[in-house]
């Protein structure tokens, strides 16, 4: 333990501790711009500055190792003019249109200037460069709003590893960007959203879609019908407010309806159906494997992030068929709803304009892939990430804290706990074990309260065995087999455990990876800013939903049952084959 | 040799074989030398004897020497930087040691068939003292060299770089094999710590600690790095290192290596280096091939080896974190400290890391001890430094000292003064990190500390040395511009800060300055210094902080007074001799109008700024001409002398516009002083309407212009013309009226003087302080020049002595000449260059007979009965330097002698005697006891006194009164009216005739006529002539137009 002071008040916080982290320790706010907890401590923006006894100039606490018999100021003058002085040079080039910003009121600069007493600009000059990036479906960048801070630079390099954005240039022309100043459509930018997510200020944003969803909803020749990803309902409440992991999901229902929404489906139900199908798939592989002794791919690798799709496209093309061939739960929900629902409704798909509410980026650009479009019209028309939808909820005017409760729509709205949990990292995994082995023995799965604890929470690479004995006859083949399974979230890791298996080091039968960290519930297009504090809360919230429902498993389904005995067939059916599968490509690197 | 070096006992006796070999170098006992002694021609093959063509020098060497048949006994090294980077392609010839320099491809033929064969040293290839002008044969008798101490260029210059057999043969890495087979690795870092060796790239942290802390520190690899990322803009001797002596690196580092337990060393270079890093590499492969890197060396258990990582040459690169970055393959950014390298440095071990001057410095230490490197330096910083001389001195290039020499020395000593001796500015250190060092501080120690203190840093060691034609704020502008170019943009005060900082200053040298810029600047400067990331940005300021600090008039005279004295800043000069003129006259305008035979015109145009065109004509000491651009390609345009022509033409006196304004008229204004500044506020006052009232105590009025200036040089006819010219304009002087005495400032203001300008002047001169001086014939200058002016007779004695080396002295002594003297003497106690006096009246004095008794300081006026009889005084010598950037004269050790005179006349300086004729009104007053003045407006402290001229600036010029005067009159009207009416300031277009794109006229400069010496005894006839029209015209022909610009053309 080190001992030292601050502001007079003597503490012992853990050896490695900076001053930042002790500070906090005992309640002490340090505003801080460019670091963010468990991604990026680099001492850049000098916003957290203090004064250390014996230190001519100011330090950065962020980065400043905490040492014994350390005396440190906070909160005097000398450190909060400098700070202020710090603050005030950041809106020197900051483009300053807050009112239109869409990160008004969300904005960590504007904070910081509100609570430093900022009442004038003393400093005025040149403005950062404007270069909007309008080039990807996904994400929007604007440099004028730039404030070089790198916390997208960090989740997108180390993080991420994808590296679409640098640091280039130098001195007030330096930018932040993907290299040599291009669009982000010409790098391998993966649509994550990771860098919106942590982005402080409106440098970075989803490309804004509620104008074409109230457009929709105002069309009376269409039928506006709408699905909600697990995501959402452990975090849209945060738009509002409300701690992070409340469950809203009776709530949002209700405000959607009072939006204007013809229907309101589940991307829960949806889930369901990818168990059924990926579940089914996998066990067609190790059939393959074990009994017909063919030639088949394994391990099996979940398709349901379109980051993670991109990302295997760009880095990994020599693992493509690794990947299941299963939409995912958001494309499937497309496909049934523009199909299956609109021959329910007498509607054609093209007079269906089918929304998504999804807690990332990038599924507006899967949305978007030319494949998706078995429906017969695009299958998925608009996607909004949950920041968008506040924006909406907020715009309708609709008190969202007093809202009543009501359930989704029949039948695409209802789902198992087991969709519920696809938020999560491990969950996807979870979901399908609990499919698989009662399909195979015929029993649950021997995990307290379904649980796979070894594949849940926020490590980065965790994996699992599960034997399996006592099988019905029909798959008596897996017998005595022991499934190997891994989960991975965030694509550093994934891209540690996909080496590792081409290395041959590691090997595997289902491997689940999700893009952010935490999953879904840390997702590109969720409320800001995401912390592994938040995390927690909204994967717990999640679980709650999961053990609150009556069906757990996906295949405990009726409304599934009901769509393969009425529509669909069997999993891995002719339709379902053609409807709720695709097929990936390699992407050209540049 | 490819064999391996085993042992300590293999290099030794390897270096006694290799040493044979270069017996010539080694030996200067040059036997009488004859077309048979074998010689070695060493040239310098460094970067810049390499840009100036070393390379043909060598072939045509080796050509000539080919073609005479000398190739036995002569041989062409090539060696690396000997220094004198200005002066080459250079060469030396050994064992003669003689050196050459400037030479071309004909002068080396010449070389070898003089020097070589007939032993004819050749002369016009010498070097030339900076004092004497003689040419000097013997590189140890160069005052350049002779004055260094090299220790880290020991080897440039001396032995062929790609050869390590030369560097074993100068006892190369017998340090390397001293500490690895007899020394522990801490007994080499004591004895790195007990040097006192402090890191040469800028910092100057002590080096041993920086390794002990690293060995210190526990790990399964440590690093040695080298920073080789030399970026300050002018310094190259790290570069010179690398290419002339790469193997002192490499021994530097390995011995770094063993002392902390690193085995791997990367130097850092950058790519714009490609000859040092070819050079190093071959170092490299050279020493591994012999086993002095890699596994094992000389026999023992430790293994090193080095590698070079090539740079892409951002400035930032240089900072030791973002260096490693660097290294590490990413951008080159720096991290914050703490950790320190030592402790996480290179892929987060330990590393040591220091410069390749510091590594160079590490063989010496180890091989000839501590101690007897620590003995050189000053006490806390030890060991010698390498300077890169640049700028406006005479002798640039690489220079290496002890540390701790003054900053004078090593430019006047060492860097042979000031091109065309103009006055010394300003040096600045360190580069874009560090700082100016004005005149005054001359005498600085160049040591860390002593440098610190000034607001400079010793930094790699480049200097750039700067006269009078550098502007302080432009300089400042141009390094806070690169580093905020170089900024790697991620800490936010380096960024934005230093952006909003260089906004600020070019808005300055655009001519937008504002009020509170400098403090904005100061204040932002402090905070980037205090907050910023790396050391790039913590010093990022520098620059700007220290001209503030050092030349905080020069940015005041941009912000306020739209000018830039340097004539530098293009948003506030049209020309910089405009800019010179303390009256802003248009310069070109006249000039060129003189050129077209327009004069009138030409006379108007100049007495828009300055009424006193025909005195000027005469008396000014044409600080325009020091500025001209001409000079830069022959010699200036003769200002004063096409002036002269043009007032000379004058027929009907030419007053320009002046304005009628009755409300004007009818206000009070008084002027107390008819000198040049209260007759040119007058002027301008009339010329806005007003009808000011002039007091003059003397019976004439004139000032100064007509009390001390003797009529040979302003003809009293020619001056009193001007006066009443101004007197017509509606301007009443009453003479004979002393303030003070016949009036008060107090009853001015009681009679309703709405405002009242002083000018003074410092009419009083000052007495010696001697012993003796109360005798009868001891007087000073001032009042012997105003008696014989105004009364037209004064006693003169028969052997006069005047003391004092400005203009009055000249003037004494000039009018002691004219009249009853047999001898005149001046007596001044410093040299010639330094006494204040014009040149021009100086040689005139000398050619009619006035002596100069230089460097000898009066000590005692002998006096018999009453009566002056002599002078006793002190023969005295240059010392240290004084703040105005002078040499001292201190006293000599010889005997004081007496020069007989029966007068002794002190022209030592000027005063005014304020509180007898302020009275009751309280003004305030600057250290120096002078008026305290708003700098554009002239008002006092009190706000309807306004002040110029002497009594404001202390003894000045006529020019300079005739500004303030100026000033004054703009400044009064604004406070009477608050508005800025000086009309007479708007730039006016002068329609003369241009073609940019013919080449200048080659005519010289020529000086104007004056009547014969024999001519002037016993009168006071004018000396100085005007010019026929054809020189006239010719003269204004010379005009390069620097006022002239493109007008945009509009279709």
């Amino acid at each position: 333990m080190i001992n030292l002071t601050i502001n007079n008040t003597p503490l012992q916080v853990e050896e490695g501790s900076t001053v930042l982290e002790a500070c906090r320790q005992i309640g002490i706010k340090i505003p801080t711009l460019c670091y963010l907890e468990g991604v990026q401590a680099i001492g850049a923006c000098r916003v957290c500055l203090v004064e250390v006894e014996g230190i001519n100039d100011l330090v950065a606490s962020c980065v400043m190792p905490a040492a014994e018999g350390m005396n440190v100021s906070t909160n005097n003058s000398r450190v909060r003019e400098a700070r202020k002085v710090v603050v005030e040079l950041l809106l020197s080039e900051h483009d300053g249109d807050c009112q239109t910003c869409d990160r008004n009121e969300d904005c960590e600069l504007q904070s910081l200037a509100h609570d430093m007493g900022i009442r004038e600009l003393r400093y005025e000059g040149e403005k950062a460069p404007r270069h909007q990036d309008t080039s990807t479906i996904g994400l929007v960048r604007d440099s004028a709003k730039c404030i070089s801070c790198r916390r997208c630079v960090t989740v997108c390099t180390a993080i991420q590893t994808v590296s679409a954005l640098f640091p280039q240039g130098r001195g007030f022309k330096t930018t932040i960007g993907p290299a040599f100043a291009q669009n982000l459509d010409t790098v391998t930018c993966v649509q994550c959203g990771q860098c919106a997510a942590v982005c402080p200020v409106g440098a970075i944003s989803e490309r804004d879609q509620t104008d074409e969803v109230w457009a929709a909803l105002d069309d009376p020749s269409k039928t506006v019908v709408v699905q909600t990803a697990p995501a959402i309902r452990a975090a849209l409440g945060e738009c509002f407010g409300m701690e992070p992991g409340t469950l809203v999901t009776g709530k949002m229902t209700t405000a959607l309806r009072s939006m204007g929404f013809d229907a309101i489906f589940d991307t829960d139900f949806s889930a369901d159906l990818t168990i059924m199908e990926e579940g089914t798939e996998l066990l067609t592989r190790l059939k393959k494997a074990l009994v017909d002794k063919e030639e088949v791919v394994l391990p099996m690798f979940t398709s349901c992030c379109p980051s993670w799709i991109l990302f295997v496209e760009y880095f990994y093309p020599d693992m493509l068929a690794n990947l299941s061939t299963c939409k995912s739960p958001q494309q499937m929900m497309g496909a049934m709803v523009k199909t299956y629902y609109a021959k329910k409704i007498g509607k054609k798909p093209e007079e269906i304009v089918m929304v998504s509410i999804m807690p990332c980026t990038a599924k507006k650009s899967e949305a978007a892939r030319d494949e998706m479009n078995d429906s017969g019209a695009q299958d998925v028309d608009i996607v909004l990430t949950t920041r968008e939808l506040g924006h909406m909820i907020h715009e309708a005017g609709i008190d969202f804290q007093g809202l009543e409760d009501s359930k989704m729509d029949a039948p695409l709205g209802l789902s198992s706990g087991a969709a519920d949990i696809f938020a999560n990292t491990g969950g996807v995994m979870e979901a399908a074990l609990r499919t698989v082995y009662e399909l195979v023995t015929g029993r649950e799965l021997p995990f307290e309260n379904l649980h796979v604890t070894p594949v849940a929470g926020l490590e980065g690479i965790k994996d699992a065995e599960i034997t399996i004995e006592g099988t019905v006859p029909e798959w008596s083949f897996l017998e005595g087999v022991t499934v190997k399974v891994a989960v991975a979230h965030a694509l550093g890791n994934a891209r540690k455990l996909l080496e590792k298996i081409r290395a041959g080091e590691a090997e595997y039968h289902f491997v689940e990876v999700m893009t952010c960290p935490g999953g879904c519930i840390g997702g590109g297009g969720q409320p800001r800013i995401t912390t592994d504090e938040v995390r927690e809360k909204r994967i717990a919230a999640i679980y709650a939903e999961d053990e609150g429902k009556e069906l757990r498993k996906s295949h405990d389904n009726p409304a599934i049952s009901q769509a393969y005995k009425e529509f669909l067939g069997a999993p891995l059916g002719h339709l379902s084959h053609e409807l709720l599968h695709t097929k990936y490509t390699e992407k050209e690197r540049v | 040799m490819s064999k391996k070096i085993k042992s300590l006992a293999d290099l030794e006796k390897l270096q006694l074989l290799e040493v044979k070999k270069l017996g010539l170098r080694m030996d200067h006992s040059v036997p009488e030398s004859n077309d048979n002694t074998p010689r070695e021609i060493l040239v310098c093959v460094g970067g810049g004897c390499l840009a100036s063509g070393a390379l043909k020098i060598c072939e045509a060497f080796n050509l000539a020497i080919e073609e005479n048949g000398l190739s036995q006994k002569v041989t062409v090294v090539e060696t690396g930087c000997m220094g004198p980077c200005a002066a080459g392609p250079v060469a030396k010839i050994m064992p003669d040691n003689v050196f050459y320099q400037g030479i071309t491809v004909e002068d080396a033929k010449t070389i070898v068939e003089q020097h070589i064969m007939q032993g004819l040293v050749v002369q016009h290839l010498l070097y030339k003292d900076a004092v004497s002008g003689q040419p000097v044969a013997n590189i140890d008798d160069i005052e350049y060299f002779k004055r260094q101490n090299k220790v880290v260029l020991r080897n440039c210059g001396n032995i062929d770089p790609l050869k390590i057999s030369e560097y074993i043969a100068v006892k190369g890495y017998q340090a390397l094999a001293k500490a690895v087979s007899s020394m522990s690795s801490e007994a080499v870092i004591d004895s790195m710590l007990q040097s006192g060796l402090r890191g040469r790239g800028g910092g100057g942290f002590p080096t041993g600690l920086k390794w002990k802390f690293t060995y210190e520190a526990e790990s399964d690899s440590k690093s040695v790095v080298c920073n080789a990322d030399e970026g300050d803009p002018g310094a190259f001797m790290d570069r010179s290192v690398l290419e002339g002596d790469p193997h002192s690196v490499i021994e530097g580092m390995a011995i770094a290596g063993y002392a902390v337990g690193a085995a791997r060393g990367y130097v850092y270079c950058r790519a714009e280096y490609p000859v040092a890093i070819e050079r190093l590499q071959k170092a490299i492969d050279q020493a591994r091939e012999v086993g002095l890197l890699g596994e094992n060396i000389l026999g023992s258990d430790f293994n090193f080896d080095l590698e070079i990582r090539m740079g892409s040459g951002a400035f930032v690169c240089g900072e030791e974190t973002a260096l490693m970055t660097s290294i590490e393959g990413n951008r080159g950014e720096p991290r914050p400290r703490p950790p320190f390298p030592a402790i996480k440095g290179l892929w987060g071990k330990p590393t040591v890391l220091n410069n390749v001057e510091t590594f160079a410095s590490v063989a010496v230490i180890i091989s000839e001890g501590a101690e007897k490197y620590a003995e050189l330096g000053t006490e806390k910083s030890k060991g010698t430094k390498v300077f890169a001389l640049a700028g406006a001195v005479n002798n640039t290039g690489l220079v290496e000292v002890p540390i701790g020499i003054s900053l004078g020395e090593l430019l006047y000593d060492i860097g042979g003064g000031m091109i065309d001796g103009k006055p010394f500015k300003a040096a600045q250190l360190g580069g874009p990190s560090g700082g100016c060092i004005p005149k005054e501080h001359l005498n600085v120690a160049l040591d860390y500390e002593s440098l610190n203190e000034l607001g400079a840093i010793m930094g790699s060691g480049g200097l750039i040395v700067m006269d009078e034609d550098s502007c302080m704020v432009d300089v400042a502008r141009f390094f806070l511009e690169f580093v905020q170019e170089e900024s790697c943009g991620k800490c936010t005060p380096c960024r934005v800060g230093t952006k909003r900082m260089l906004e600020i200053l070019e808005r300055i040298c655009d001519g937008k300055g504002e009020e509170g810029d400098i403090e904005k600047l100061l204040t932002l400067g402090q905070q980037i210094k205090e907050t910023a990331l790396c050391g790039l940005g913590k010093t990022a300021a520098n620059p700007v902080l220290s001209t503030i600090r050092h030349f905080r008039e020069e940015y005041e005279e941009h912000i306020r007074d739209k000018k830039c004295r340097a004539g530098v800043c293009a948003g506030l000069v049209r020309a910089p001799c405009q800019s010179a003129c303390p009256a802003s006259v248009d310069i070109p305008g006249f000039v060129s109008l003189v050129g077209e035979k327009r004069y009138a015109e030409a006379l108007m145009l100049h007495r828009e700024r300055n009424p006193f065109a025909a005195a000027c004509a005469r008396i000014c000491f044409h600080t325009c001409e020091d500025h001209c651009r001409r000079a830069t390609l022959d010699s200036p345009i003769s200002i004063r002398g096409i002036k002269r022509f043009m007032v000379e033409q004058e027929v009907v006196i030419q007053v320009p516009e002046c304005k009628e304004n009755k409300k004007n008229a009818a206000k009070k204004i008084a002027i107390v002083g008819a000198g040049p500044a209260g007759l040119s506020c007058a002027y301008f006052l009339a010329r806005l309407g007003y009808k000011p009232t002039l007091y003059e105590a003397a019976p004439r009025p004139g000032g100064m212009m007509a009390q001390t200036i003797p009529s040979y040089r302003l003809p009293r006819e020619i001056l009193a013309r001007e006066i009443r010219m101004i007197e017509r304009l509606g301007v009443d002087i009453q003479c004979n009226k002393t303030l003070g005495k016949d009036f008060t400032l107090e009853e001015l203001k009681e009679q309703g003087c709405e405002a009242v300008f002083m000018a003074i002047g410092a009419p009083d001169g000052l007495m010696l302080g001697l012993p003796g001086e109360e005798a009868e014939g001891v007087c000073e200058a001032i009042s012997f020049l105003r008696e014989y002016n105004i009364r037209g007779s004064v006693p003169v004695g028969k052997n006069v002595v005047i003391i004092g080396g400005g203009n009055a002295a000249i003037d004494a002594a000039r009018t002691a000449a004219r009249l009853d003297a047999e001898s005149v003497i001046v007596v001044y106690r410093r040299t010639r260059d330094q006494m204040p006096a014009y040149e021009e009246e100086i040689e005139e004095a000398e050619a009619e007979g006035v002596e100069l008794k230089l460097l000898t300081s009066p000590e005692e006026i002998i006096v018999e009965n009453g009566n002056v009889t002599g002078i006793r005084c002190k023969s005295m010598e240059l010392g240290t330097f004084d703040r105005s950037g002078r040499r001292r004269s201190v006293a000599g050790d010889q005997a004081d002698f007496i020069i007989p005179c029966d007068q002794v006349i002190a022209a030592i300086g000027q005063r005014v005697d304020l509180p007898p004729l302020i009275g009751q009104v309280s003004l305030a007053v600057k250290r120096d006891g002078y008026l305290k003045t708003d700098s554009v407006t002239k008002q006092t402290s009190e706000e309807w006194i306004f002040a110029g001229g002497d009594v404001a600036t202390g003894p000045s010029s006529v020019i300079d009164a005739v500004a303030d005067g100026e000033k004054a009159a703009a400044g009064i009207d604004l406070m009477l009216t608050g508005k800025d009416n000086a009309f007479w300031r708007a730039e006016k277009k002068v329609d003369t005739f241009f073609d940019p794109d013919a080449d200048p006229v080659m005519y010289e400069r020529e000086k104007q006529p004056l009547i014969p010496v024999e001519r002037r005894s016993c009168n006071f006839d004018e000396v100085e002539q005007p010019w026929d029209e054809a020189t006239a015209i010719r003269q204004a022909k010379r005009c390069l137009r620097c006022d002239y610009r493109e007008e945009a053309t509009t279709w």
